[in-house]
């Protein structure tokens, strides 16, 4: 039964059963990048690092590139701190780690993509480019998907796994290449590209009359020297858009084939549930290959003889207890314990049934609340026991 | 600076919520709200990430730009960018000439999406209209504001987008608008931003550095809320004796009242050893907050027992009514 696993019984029958039959082995085992996404706080990174030590462990050639490293997990893995040149893991063999850093991936992506090094360094100085140039929207996950092409491209690694950035919504993810393509394709860039603007005269020859209205507001309302700014941007990095569109649909086709896994992660609270569900659905629509939904942090169940047997004692008997000499205090504590621990459990279950309902997540690996923070290479092998079980 | 104490919480109008992913901010923001409201302030509770998380835990209709009474005295609310938008140029020019005109450009997108800098000067813009908005007998609409505001990983950069938009934009309303959003923010009379922590490293360590990143914006802190505190099951003495009892000891007490398998005995046992290191850790982490933080802190208890996410926001809510009083 689901004792061994520490995992949520959902039964035999239905898709979520069979879900949970099905581990991450094969992914770890086979798969060439591996995504791992879902809403903050609920252990992506951990979960990262672990595939990555797994695959590490079966001598495929790994690296995990994370976004928002916990300190003690780059200490874990022997890392003083985490930059974004990839660097061994002291004590694991075949493993690499790494983190991003947006801005300066930034930076590179303007160097290659632009004409030429002076027209490179005229974006790289703009006000508006480093102003937002790590905070607009789409641009993290952007980051992301260049360096994991990058990444793929030196063929130094049989097995990528990439940790998104803690986007409030995680399915900004996907959309990140298509949006960022389509700003590029839209009218309002190509207003800023019109040659009215250079020369400062904001409202200009723009064509469209709704346009020109707004671009009348917006120099009212926020002074012509952004819209200056934001102009020459834009035009500086005219005849780079082309790149940028050819590589993120390289990116996107690369996700979408064989060789790369989705893998989801939540907690057994509603809230990322709800976020995981929503995911698991738009990577369906897109395409693109779900591995499993990771649930980190579940309150294990407790044994059936156990609670059967607790059930037996009577209210007046836990009140003398509780009453009684230390050893009956404490045992009356435990008993508490037990109940409440069955209470989180069922409850935990309800939110995993609610939320995945109608949902196949293909493989369904719950992980079971760790006794102390997870913060060590034994700490990841402990998970790592729950993510890949059938490959022991 | 004296740190502001637990009982002053609602003396400030506005309270903007923060914390790490996952460690219940909302679950938190909602009680605060709640609590509010139950000591007869007429509160709002705003929503900036559209996730409707609020609409879920009180089974509601979803929310929108429109502010509901969901609960007696309890507004809600969730604020967009994009109606944030519309609502603040139709101030300029009119509802109906820029929802005819400007609603058709690529403006709104690009103001609401690709700027996030001026996304976030939309929602707090949004934030402080309601603040100071008054009735007509001169009282100010709302006696307290809760905001969810964004986690931590991202609160600097929200707190800061008017900073950010006077140094960009010199001119102009929109510098007006973002410098009398600077003071709201900044006036420890009238404001108080409030981080969610649990009794865990991580979440630790990311408050006690925001809180450096958030002094340096000026922004006036209150106190730390630390959720999720796991009580102890037993006092002192019987913790003590646990940590010697064998499965042996404990068949033994519960003799005669229930039939336990050695099995079982130690299943209960490790189920209170894990209890125990919880404990431990919770004490640790409560000295690093004591001796880290300069703040007051509210420990807010885990509830193991509600079923619905609103029934833990309404015992939450119980417990900050003590504190505020």
């Amino acid at each position: 039964m689901t004792a061994s696993t520490g995992g949520t019984d959902h039964g035999d029958e239905g898709v979520l059963g069979r879900a949970q039959a099905r581990d991450l082995s094969d992914v770890v085992a086979q798969r060439h990048i591996i995504v791992c996404t879902g809403s903050g706080g609920v252990g992506k990174t951990t979960t990262a690092a672990t595939l990555a030590l797994a695959a590490a462990r079966q001598g495929r050639r790994t690296i995990v590139v994370t976004i928002d490293p916990a300190r003690r997990l780059a200490q874990s893995m022997g890392l003083d701190r985490l930059d974004d040149t990839p660097q061994a893991v002291v004590g694991v063999d075949n493993l690499d780690a790494m983190m991003l850093d947006m801005k300066r991936t930034f930076d590179e992506v303007i160097d290659r993509h632009a004409a030429d090094p002076a027209r490179a360094e005229r974006i790289k100085s703009n006000t508006f480019y480093q102003q937002v140039s790590s905070s607009l929207a789409g641009t993290q996950e952007y980051m992301a998907m260049e360096k994991l092409f990058d990444l793929h491209t030196t063929g130094r690694y049989d097995c990528i796994v990439v940790d998104t950035p803690p986007t409030r919504n995680a399915l900004d993810f996907l959309d990140a290449p298509r949006r960022l393509t389509d700003f590029m394709d839209g009218r309002f860039l190509k207003m800023f590209l019109s040659p009215g603007l250079s020369a400062g005269r904001t409202v200009g020859k723009v064509a469209a009359f709704g346009t020109g209205l707004f671009m009348k507001a917006a120099s009212r309302i926020t002074g012509s020297s952004v819209l200056d700014d934001l102009a020459e941007f834009f035009q500086s990095m005219d005849g780079m858009y082309e790149g940028f569109k050819t590589r993120s649909q390289q990116v996107y086709k690369l996700l979408a084939s064989g060789d790369a896994a989705f893998v989801v992660v939540a907690s057994p609270e509603p809230g990322a549930l709800r976020e995981a569900r929503f995911f698991v659905q738009r990577l369906a629509k897109d395409g693109m290959p779900l591995a499993g939904l990771v649930i980190n942090r579940v309150t294990p169940p407790v044994g059936e003889d156990l609670a059967a047997a607790l059930a037996e004692v009577a209210e007046e008997d836990r009140e003398r207890l509780a009453a009684g000499s230390d050893e009956e205090r404490a045992v009356a504590g435990l008993i508490t314990l037990v109940e409440e621990q069955a209470a989180v459990h069922e409850r935990q279950r309800g939110n995993v049934a609610a939320g995945l309902f109608g949902l196949d997540p293909r493989a369904l690996v719950e992980v079971p609340l760790m006794a102390t923070d997870v913060h060590d290479i034994d700490g990841l092998e402990a998970i790592g026991e729950h993510l890949v079980a059938s490959a022991a | 600076m004296g740190a502001m104490t637990p009982d002053e919480l609602l003396s400030r109008r506005l309270l903007l919520v923060t914390g790490k992913g996952g460690v219940g901010k909302s679950t938190l923001a909602a009680s605060l709200a709640l609590a509010g409201s139950r000591h007869g302030r007429r509160t709002c509770l705003v929503e900036v990430e559209g996730r409707q998380t609020f609409s879920s835990i009180f089974s509601t209709q979803p929310w929108d730009f429109t502010e509901r009474e969901f609960r007696p005295g309890l507004f809600g609310l969730s604020i967009d960018p994009e109606a944030s938008f519309t609502e603040y140029l139709s101030m300029f020019y009119g509802a109906q000439r820029v929802t005819r005109l400007v609603a058709k450009t690529p403006a709104i997108e690009f103001a609401t999406q690709a700027a996030p800098g001026i996304k976030d000067v939309l929602l707090i813009g949004k934030v402080k209209e309601i603040e100071r908005r008054r009735e007509p007998d001169g009282r100010f609409t709302y006696d307290l504001i809760v905001v969810d505001a964004p986690p931590t990983g991202r609160i600097v950069n929200f707190l800061a987008a008017p900073d950010a938009t006077t140094e960009l934009v010199n001119v102009g309303p929109i510098r007006q608008q973002a410098q009398t959003v600077i003071d709201m923010l900044t006036d420890e009379a009238r404001t108080a931003v409030l981080l969610t922590t649990l009794l865990e490293e991580m979440p630790v360590t990311e408050t006690v550095e925001s809180i450096a990143s958030l002094r340096q914006l000026g922004v006036p802190l209150g106190p730390v809320l630390v959720n999720r505190a796991v009580q102890p099951a037993m006092d002192a003495a019987a913790r003590k004796a646990l940590t010697t009892m064998s499965a042996d000891d404990v068949r033994t007490v519960l003799s005669s009242v229930a039939e336990l398998t050695e099995a079982d005995a130690e299943e209960a046992l490790d189920i209170g050893t894990v209890h125990d290191s919880r404990l431990d850790l919770q004490r640790r982490m409560r000295e690093r907050v004591a001796d880290e933080i300069d703040l007051a802190a509210v420990e807010l208890p885990f509830v193991a027992t509600a079923g619905r996410a609103e029934d833990v926001v309404d015992i939450i809510a119980e417990r900050l009514q003590e504190v505020l009083t």
